[in-house]
């Protein structure tokens, strides 16, 4: 009969030379080789290609490099892993290749934002309204500080609308679990096909042209909450969705009512993505033009009345100015661009941060 | 307890008893295993040998290590971000964690079920006792027998035979957690990991998986971190007791056979433990 082991404490000297290790990283050199190889060689070929021959540089990275590169993968993997992982080197370099490719595309739309908006840049910019400036003055007059509050107004209004509107609707459907809710659903589901020119449309039909509303920011806000009400309700709603339903239950069980367990447990629990609902329904109109032309319509001077007067957001500026055939009008343009783009980066990184808070320390 | 119950349960201790002799050839062994997360190490110097065919049950209050420790044997443990790990983990004497090892074979052989039962949803009863011939490409013939047998083994059958087709959430989560026992059988596993399999389950439930796990071990060596001490006794050949105390890193306070942990554990925190003092 053996009996038992107990902790040997003489180990423990060499237990204190032990140094945290990731074994799973380490390397076989035939692993490296076969990997640098797989690498190096489509590479060259391609390289080789473009030197000395008379085919296009795109064709030979999409028709000759890429095959090869996924190729050399698989040869490699079978080579190192055995035949089960060839699957694994497709998949490994296809993704690599895709996201190289969206980066491509999205870096170059930067790139041309940033390097002609920068033209148009300063402080005058930033600040001056449009007011006395024709297309053909020269840059370094007049701005889109106007157009910058037009949007900030026209969005603040429509998300004041169509935030809380959006999220109330979604704990309808995840939490109260009405009867109406597969109707709610489908609506909200429809309205997300709304073309901007019909909100746009809607608006000006139902309340400008009837007399209710003027041209304004209030229109256009209520024309943008139109479009932004779908995205917010329905990533409201799959947010909602996530919340794990021990937590309604365990509320329950505290003996919350329904109120103050969708309010203090679900809402707070969903946080997080209740403001990504709320930024992803923002950067839907952002840079919608096609309502704001039927709406608000376009003022060169600086307004802050959002009720009664006609206003110019960034959308319309670049809209007007990029139409114009005075070359530092095109610039102005780019320029406006490139503040909306800033400014959507801004408020992202904002919303990020303060979503990113936890409880306590 | 009722009669039938003692029957099972005098039938295990038999079985034990066989098995212990039975059992010779290590087929895993851990040497000086110590696990960091980031700078933090919480498990220190382990030494345990699973012997072949048999069942090793770690036991020990929460947080001392005894789940990281098990998933350091089928390298799940690296797929932590901050994780890092010291010493060896030997399999069929290699130690798994060497360069030239694939860890998508080390998994097939180690299979692993979990706390929670976690069927595929989306696969019908069937098709999640054959999904890891799928997901591992392992070709074997006749689907229908391994479905039969592995729910045999798995104490399943006769309660699904006829209903092999439906979705495997509809099962409840005794027959579920008996499906994904099932499930890491039919790729022909040769150790199985099982991390606290019974701790949502209802007695009667237990009671079947603890049965199936006493079947299973003629074949496969077991390793099952439990907390239910009672269960340590019912299936397991050996113990091995970690502890963490005060912020150290957890280490195997005792190992040995299940009996003289039990019965005649020489380290006092084992006795006060075993005899549920504390924890």
């Amino acid at each position: 009969m053996s009996s038992t082991i107990t902790f040997d404490a003489e180990s423990l000297p060499r237990l204190e030379e032990q140094k945290p290790q990731t074994p799973w990283g380490r390397r076989t050199s035939r692993f490296r080789t076969v990997v640098i190889l797989a690498v190096l060689i489509p590479a060259m070929v391609a390289t080789m290609l473009f030197w000395f021959s008379a085919i296009a540089g795109p064709i030979i990275v999409v028709a000759i490099y890429l095959p090869l590169q996924i190729i050399a993968a698989v040869l490699a993997a079978v080579a190192v892993r055995g035949t089960k992982s060839a699957g694994d080197a497709v998949i490994i370099v296809s993704a690599i290749a895709a996201t190289i490719f969206s980066l491509i595309v999205l870096v170059s739309v930067l790139w041309s934002i940033v390097t002609k908006g920068m033209q148009a840049l300063s402080a005058a910019f930033i600040f001056q309204n449009n007011e006395y400036i024709s297309p053909s003055t020269p840059l370094g007059y007049g701005g889109v500080g106007h157009a910058i509050l037009g949007t900030v107004l026209i969005v603040s209004i429509s998300a004041l609308i169509a935030v809380p509107l959006g999220v109330m609707t979604a704990i309808y459907i995840t939490e109260v679990r009405g009867r109406a809710v597969p109707y709610v659903r489908f609506f909200v589901q429809a309205m997300s096909g709304v073309p901007s020119v019909v909100a746009g449309l809607f608006i000006l039909t139902v309340l400008i042209l009837t007399g209710v509303l003027d041209n304004s920011a209030f229109a256009a806000g209520l024309a943008y909450s139109i479009l932004m009400l779908p995205t917010v309700a329905r990533t409201a709603e799959e947010v909602l969705k996530l919340v794990p339903d021990d937590l309604r239950t365990g509320a329950l069980a505290l003996g919350s009512t329904r109120a103050r367990v969708v309010l203090r447990v679900v809402v707070p629990a969903a946080k997080t993505g209740i403001i990504t609902a709320a930024i992803l329904g923002v950067a839907r109109v952002v840079g919608e033009t096609a309502p704001l032309l039927l709406t608000a319509l376009k003022n060169d001077k600086t307004v802050l009345n959002p009720f009664s007067e006609p206003i110019s957001a960034l959308p319309t500026y670049i809209f007007t100015n990029v139409a114009q055939p005075y070359p530092d009008a095109v610039i102005r343009a780019w320029g406006a661009a490139l503040t909306l783009m800033v400014i959507v980066a801004v408020l992202f990184t904002l919303t990020r941060m303060l979503s990113t808070k936890r409880p306590g320390k | 307890m009722s009669t039938a119950e003692y029957e099972d349960v005098s039938m295990m201790e038999a079985d034990l008893a066989m098995t212990a002799a039975t059992s010779a050839r290590t087929e895993m062994e851990t040497r000086d295993v110590s696990v960091w997360f980031g700078k933090r190490k919480v498990l220190e110097g382990v030494n345990i040998a699973f012997p072949k065919n048999t069942v090793t049950a770690l036991i020990g209050p929460s947080g001392c290590g005894k789940s990281t420790f098990i998933r350091t044997l089928n390298r799940l443990h690296e797929l932590i971000p901050t994780a890092a790990l010291a010493g060896e983990v030997l399999y069929e004497g290699n130690d798994i964690y060497s360069p030239e090892v694939d860890p998508v074979h080390i998994r097939l052989k180690i299979g692993m079920v979990f706390q929670k039962p976690n069927p595929f949803p989306s696969m019908t009863i069937r098709g999640n006792v054959l999904s890891g011939l799928k997901l591992s490409g392992m070709k074997r013939p006749n689907h229908d027998d391994i479905v039969e047998q592995t729910l045999t083994a798995a104490g399943l059958w006769n309660e699904v035979k006829d209903r092999l087709n439906n979705a495997a959430g509809d099962l409840s989560g005794g027959q579920q957690q008996r499906l994904v026992i099932a499930r890491s059988l039919a790729v022909n596993p040769s150790v199985l990991l099982m991390d606290e399999p019974c701790s949502a389950l209802d007695p009667g439930s237990t009671l079947k998986i603890e049965e199936t796990i006493r079947e299973l071990s003629r074949d496969i060596t077991i390793i099952i971190v439990t907390h239910n001490m009672q269960q340590a006794v019912r299936v397991a050949d050996n113990t091995a007791f970690f502890l963490a105390t005060d912020g150290n890193p957890g280490h195997v306070v005792e190992q040995g056979p299940t009996t003289e942990i039990f019965g005649n554990p020489q380290d006092q925190r084992t006795l006060d433990y075993v005899n549920g003092r504390f924890g």
